[in-house]
């Protein structure tokens, strides 16, 4: 068995395990015994049925799912830009959706949508209003080449950030609060039926990626090689921009502002498994997923009576992580 | 008054099997790159770009290929193979004609093996499943450039020369008939020089789907000892097209250039010597 081989093995193994493993950590904990009573038979106590399949169980997998989509979406930014810096965060997609929760947040409740539910609609319809500033830009004459798209990117996350901050400065400081602290990223919200709408989208993106996969790669030597190779650059180009909003437009919506996976686990990955698109979205998926498992598992174990916003947890150990893949290289 | 004479004179022209360009001109803006450019260019033949920097080389080859983009304003038609490259979907036409570019990076570890594949791109549909038989493909190419031991090495690694011989075998997984390279021999030592222009030549004269190339040079010399057709362009258009033979003449390699020359016709083939003038040179 080849090293790459045995590298996928344990990255699939762990990807199968991480959540079962992980699920014994919390402020109830579950004793490995009580997990494997649940998962064969049921549950020995109705208080082990609840905490196991109402509120640990729906949280690691919609971590695994949630850091499988943000890996994948950095992954799919960085060859369509050429950029291995491009990263959701720089296309104005998670300022988008904060702008769209802060402009909820300090709006009296207009009662149109069930409780609990206008932040995430708003953050969705926040994300997807930027994406489409950024297409916009992208279709345009100041943004062709992808250094521009990702310059104008910047911007425009610059832009929508100081209008985030304007509201939140003029709206009263309980909803400037709540929306801080959603921006700072909590796999808490999460239940069952969000499981499903970050599944469908993620599960049609690596099936497109997958299969799409070689013309993604001809991206990476230029737009020019890729149209003598029959590849329309341009198109290529707005549709890994789509896929990339639209997984981060769910996970944002329901988990906030997670930074650092979408940058950093497709850097692993090439250097694990090569360059080539089906790979890096295939070991994006298991990595992205088993790392935000483990990163939520010590969000949750971290501090003695609280949780840790999990998005600083990942900007942490992202931040460690970049400098020393920076001293690497040199 | 009859407009029949040049329509009739296109369709004898471009019915013509092989590389036909007719009143090719484009333009970025107010300059002009290429300017009535006319020639025939017959299938199976090798075709050398010659001129100074900035004549036009890399725009012609450019429109040939149909990817100048459309900031440019261009007017003319490519024909090849009697069809109007134009007017070919771009997928379909990358597997009529395939490009080797001047040599560039990308920001990611690609291995000639994964650069290489990329060939068999025009021929899969949108979604493709991998297939094994697109390895044994990538080999063989890989081989007839001489080049099967380095596939999994990293292709920014490799040298020039292996490099440009990586970019050809690619251009050959394409399969199609029109190969055109934008100086293939730039930054290469004499001995990658003679071995790459030696393969091209050989491509050309395979028995049963020679290739026709088109490539941009800049030493007269090796251009001479490898094409069967020069055309010389300066300041965008077209000022001889031929048999090195006939083309290369002291008079127009001296306007061309600006700088004396002697040029001796053997039957060896042609040689030019350029042999400036102090004055000539300090003109510059």
């Amino acid at each position: 068995m080849t090293s790459v081989r045995l590298r996928w093995a344990l990255l699939l193994l762990s990807a199968l395990f991480s959540p079962l493993f992980a699920s014994l950590f919390g402020s109830a904990g579950l004793s490995p015994g009580v997990v494997w009573q649940c998962m064969t038979d049921t549950c020995p106590g109705r208080v082990e049925d609840m905490i196991f399949f109402d509120i640990r169980l729906p949280r690691v997998l919609g971590a695994l799912l949630a850091g499988g989509a943000l890996a994948i979406a950095g992954a799919t930014l960085q060859n369509v830009t050429r950029n291995g810096l491009a990263d959701p965060y720089l296309f104005g997609i998670v300022a988008g959706a904060g702008l769209g929760a802060a402009i909820v947040s300090v709006l009296p409740d207009i009662g149109w949508l069930p409780e609990g539910t206008s932040l995430p609609v708003a953050a969705f319809a926040g994300a997807w209003g930027s994406v489409f500033l950024v297409q916009g830009l992208a279709a345009s004459r100041w943004a062709r080449t992808p250094e521009q798209l990702l310059l104008a990117g910047i911007a425009l996350s610059l832009m929508l950030g100081a209008a985030t901050h304007m509201v939140l400065y003029i709206g009263e400081p309980f909803a400037a609060n709540k929306v801080m602290f959603w921006m700072m990223g909590s796999l808490t919200r999460l239940e069952t039926p969000h499981l499903l709408l970050i599944a469908v989208p993620l599960f049609f993106a690596v099936i497109l990626l997958w299969l799409s996969g070689r013309r993604f790669d001809a991206m990476l030597l230029g737009d020019k090689t890729a149209l003598s190779l029959g590849v329309h650059a341009g198109q290529m180009r707005m549709l890994g921009l789509i896929v990339c909003a639209s997984l981060t437009a769910v996970v944002v919506a329901h988990c906030g502002g997670i930074g650092f996976v979408g940058l950093m686990i497709p850097h692993i990955v090439r250097r694990w498994f090569g360059v080539n698109t089906r790979a890096v979205i295939l070991g994006s998926l298991l990595l992205g997923g088993v790392f935000l498992v483990w990163a939520d598992v010590l969000a949750r174990t971290l501090l003695e009576s609280q949780e840790l916003p999990i998005g600083i947890i990942t900007s942490a150990i992202g931040s460690v992580f970049f400098l020393l893949m920076m001293r690497q290289r040199a | 008054m009859c407009p029949a004479l040049p329509w009739l004179k296109t369709s004898t022209m471009t019915s013509l099997p092989g590389l036909t360009a007719e009143q090719l001109s484009l333009s970025a803006g107010p300059t002009r790159l290429l300017s009535d450019i006319s020639f025939h260019l017959p299938p199976g033949q090798v075709l050398g770009v010659l001129g100074p920097n900035g004549a036009g080389k890399t725009s012609l080859l450019q429109q040939i290929a149909g990817t100048s983009g459309n900031r440019l304003k261009s007017s003319g038609t490519i024909y090849w193979q009697g069809e109007a490259v134009q007017q070919i979907p771009l997928h379909e036409r990358a597997r009529r004609i395939a490009q080797v570019d001047q040599l560039h990076d990308s920001v990611f570890a690609l291995t000639l093996f994964q650069v290489v594949r990329m060939g068999l791109i025009p021929h899969q549909p949108l979604f493709a499943l991998p297939n094994s038989q697109d390895d044994h493909q990538v080999m063989s190419v890989l081989q007839q450039v001489g080049l099967q031991e380095k596939a999994r090495q990293e292709f920014a690694t490799l040298s020039g020369g292996e490099q440009q011989r990586g970019l050809i075998a690619r251009a050959l997984l394409q399969r199609a008939g029109l190969l055109l390279l934008d100086e293939p021999v730039n930054h290469l030592d004499v001995y990658y020089q003679h071995s790459i222009l030696a393969l091209l030549k050989s491509l050309s004269r395979r028995p049963d789907d020679g290739l026709t190339v088109v490539m941009s040079l800049h030493d007269i010399n090796l251009a001479a000892a490898y094409c069967d057709q020069l055309a010389i362009v300066a300041g965008g258009r077209l000022l001889a097209f031929g048999q090195p033979a006939e083309v290369l003449t002291a008079e127009l390699l001296e306007r061309v250039f600006g700088l004396t020359c002697i040029v001796n016709h053997t039957e060896h083939g042609t040689r030019v010597d350029f042999c400036p003038s102090t004055a000539e040179v300090i003109q510059l």
